[in-house]
């Protein structure tokens, strides 16, 4: 191949790299050996010799064809929208949680779900919308500890275990050639838990201003405890959060949260947000099968009518739907917001997530949960 | 320059030198795949490699590697993957009843394990049948998202070394490597490993003339007519929003549906009747039927008659 070719397809797989595709050098000799056996001449070969060897999601199509557009159409091109900068609230609430965080090597250690002291009992009560910022860097551990806990479904690999519920035949065979034939011994094995699909839907709207730290925390030790955790912020509109909660360090987890979730702090539309979770992940069924925690208020300004809507839509795809709203904390709380009323006939568990227990119970609640809306 | 091995595609390849070549013949099997697919499959074959198609539901994914199979003649295998699909479905389990059968039926001590760990109590699944094949073969690994992570690293390993290894027989290598496509509804990310490995082509709705022409074609002695008034009205459907929007399959279904009940055209009254065969979902057919079906027809209509 011409050393023209070869040096304009390496330049484009650079181009493609800086607009964010992960285009390594196998795939860029992929495209050269693609673009070798098609015909050279015709726009719409070289045009799909490079994209199906160069891009490996659909999602990054459209950067591929602005790319392609303008590299070698030599189009005119917008480049692609980038929201850096952050406003002023945004830095606030990030900078307040690394506050939080700062101290912690001169914690105290011991085991953080040990909670005996009285001094930790009453903390374990308090609401977190009323806790110092000393007090909240204590319980920060301990909400850790608490999302750890997943609920678990069987897989279908079996490994040998004797009090296990489905012989083990390739052992039994073996065995049986000593006995001329006789399943004398009888070797099992058994399906091993795994956890079950946990998806997270938080709402970070003003309302809710009070809880989301406390919230976010529980997310990212979520995401941490291992695959098949998705989690997702939402407010005016959906943001998925599972790779800015992917990291080991939660401080930067947290920064990344705020800024990922441009719409932080503002007014809530729970049915839209529900309507693109559904649209965008539901169809590609994300929640089939998945225990789905909702973390809101239930203020709907809207449209609870679509929240109804939307409910149902994901209560069947889901195993099941927890819904934690804080505000159920307060004794006289009664589920009047529209938005509230009309999810609940699809909630299957409904708790408050407004303090440290509250949290725990989420968490056993999580561990042990069991289908209710299929009876 | 690339070592040769067991296993090329040459035999497949020789018949197509160009992407037209390969276009006709798949026409001639009767699938009508636009230049992108064209050339993904070219490519496939060309580059050696794993073609991972996405799309959404009923864009013909499947098909395209049917056609592939008839085009090239070669073996269609299919394995279906579904949650927990493990080895003993995908790639091959000992027959136990028949060994414990032929246990029972020798001389005590007079079998021994290696004759019952032999070939002829092996049940062969689609993956070794592949990997084991002397004619050419096209292996279908159909909606791999549905399957469990574990066993799409598995697939990778197959994948990439073409060998299959069972304890009691030993490594079995592929002698001619089957030309594979995956497909993908998206339920789940897959691994980027296995993304590296394979060329990626992203399949959409076909364009409305396209449709019409994959309509006819399905549906022998159908009316033009019809088929653009179908075509139309399914594409109308797509712009709505649905829980699960029409795919080129529906279309096909209705349309015969619509061909098998005498209409030449559609109009509020059959559509409405006929409607379960193109939504899937009561929603979305309640949406359809409540608001907006008269005026869906008639843009239908109007955009057939151009």
């Amino acid at each position: 191949m011409a050393d023209a070719v070869v040096r304009h397809v390496v330049t484009f797989g650079r181009v493609l790299r800086e607009v964010g595709l992960e285009v390594g050098p196998g795939r860029v000799a992929d495209a050269l050996r693609g673009l070798d056996v098609v015909d050279l001449t015709r726009q719409e070969d070289v045009y799909f010799a490079l994209r199906q060897t160069l891009v490996a999601r659909q999602d990054e199509l459209d950067l591929f064809d602005r790319a392609f557009n303008a590299w070698f159409l030599r189009a005119p091109v917008l480049p692609p929208v980038r929201t850096s900068d952050r406003p002023a609230e945004q830095q606030k609430i990030g900078e307040s949680l690394s506050d939080a965080s700062g101290g912690e090597q001169d914690e105290e250690t011991g085991d953080p779900l040990e909670l005996g002291a009285s001094g930790h009992e009453l903390l374990r009560d308090k609401d977190f919308a009323e806790m110092t910022p000393d007090e909240y860097r204590r319980v920060r551990r301990l909400i850790a500890a608490i999302a750890g806990h997943r609920p678990l479904r069987a897989s279908r690999r079996r490994r040998s275990d004797p009090r296990g519920d489905r012989l083990d035949m390739r052992r039994l065979i073996r065995a049986s050639l000593r006995t001329g034939g006789d399943p004398v011994e009888r070797p099992y094995r058994a399906r091993k838990d795994v956890p079950r699909k946990l998806v997270v839907l938080c709402d970070v709207s003003g309302s809710m201003d009070a809880y989301a730290r406390a919230l976010i925390l529980f997310l990212h030790a979520a995401v941490g405890s291992g695959p098949g955790v998705e989690a997702f912020a939402f407010g005016t509109r959906l943001s998925r959060l599972t790779p800015e909660l992917g990291t080991r360090d939660p401080e930067s987890a947290l920064e990344k949260c705020t800024e990922a979730v441009t719409d932080w702090g503002s007014g809530t539309r729970i049915g839209a947000s529900l309507k693109e979770f559904n649209d965008l992940y539901g169809k590609r069924a994300l929640s089939r099968g998945a225990v789905v925690v909702i973390v809101s208020d239930g203020w709907e300004r809207q449209d609870p009518e679509l929240v109804g809507r939307e409910m149902a839509r994901l209560s069947r795809a889901a195993y099941a739907v927890v819904w934690v709203n804080p505000l159920k904390g307060n004794p006289e709380y009664q589920p009047l917001a529209g938005g509230m009323r009309a999810a609940l006939p699809y909630v299957d568990r409904f708790l408050s997530g407004h303090n440290l227990r509250s949290l725990e119970e989420l968490a056993a609640v999580l561990a042990g949960i069991e289908r209710r809306h299929a009876a | 320059m690339r070592s040769p091995r067991p296993g090329r595609y040459a035999d497949l390849m020789s018949a197509f030198r160009t992407i037209d070549d390969l276009e006709s013949a798949l026409q001639a099997a009767d699938y009508l795949p636009d230049r992108g697919l064209s050339t993904a499959l070219f490519l496939a074959l060309a580059l050696e490699k794993p073609l991972l198609l996405e799309g959404e539901a009923g864009v013909g994914k499947t098909e395209a590697a049917k056609s592939l199979a008839i085009a090239t003649g070669s073996r269609l295998i299919r394995l279906q993957c579904y949650e927990g699909l493990d080895v003993a479905h995908a790639v091959y389990e000992w027959n136990y009843p028949r060994q414990l059968l032929h246990i029972r039926a020798a001389q005590e001590g007079t079998v021994s394990e290696d004759e019952l760990f032999g070939p002829e109590f092996l049940i062969r699944r689609p993956l070794l049948e592949a990997i084991d094949s002397d004619e050419p073969v096209v292996l279908l690994i159909d909606e791999i998202d549905r399957a469990d992570e574990e066993f799409e690293a598995f697939l990778l390993e197959v994948l990439s070394d073409f060998q299959i290894t069972i304890p009691e027989l030993g490594t079995i290598r592929a002698r001619r490597k089957p030309a594979v496509i995956l497909t993908s509804n998206r339920t789940r990310e897959l691994h980027d490993a296995l993304k590296r490995r394979a060329l990626f082509h992203w399949i959409g709705h076909p364009s409305i003339d396209r449709e019409i022409e994959i309509v006819k074609i399905r549906i022998p002695g159908v009316s033009e007519r019809l088929a653009a008034e179908a075509a139309a009205f399914v594409r109308e459907l797509r712009g709505l929003d649905l829980a699960k929007p029409p795919g080129v399959a529906e279309t096909i279904d209705w349309t015969m549906a619509l061909n098998a009940l005498g209409r030449q055209e559609i109009d509020a009254d059959v559509v409405e009747q006929t409607l379960g065969s193109v939504l899937k979902y009561r929603e979305d057919i309640e949406a359809v039927r409540d608001e907006t079906l008269a005026q869906l027809v008639d843009t239908a209509r109007a955009t057939a008659a151009r």
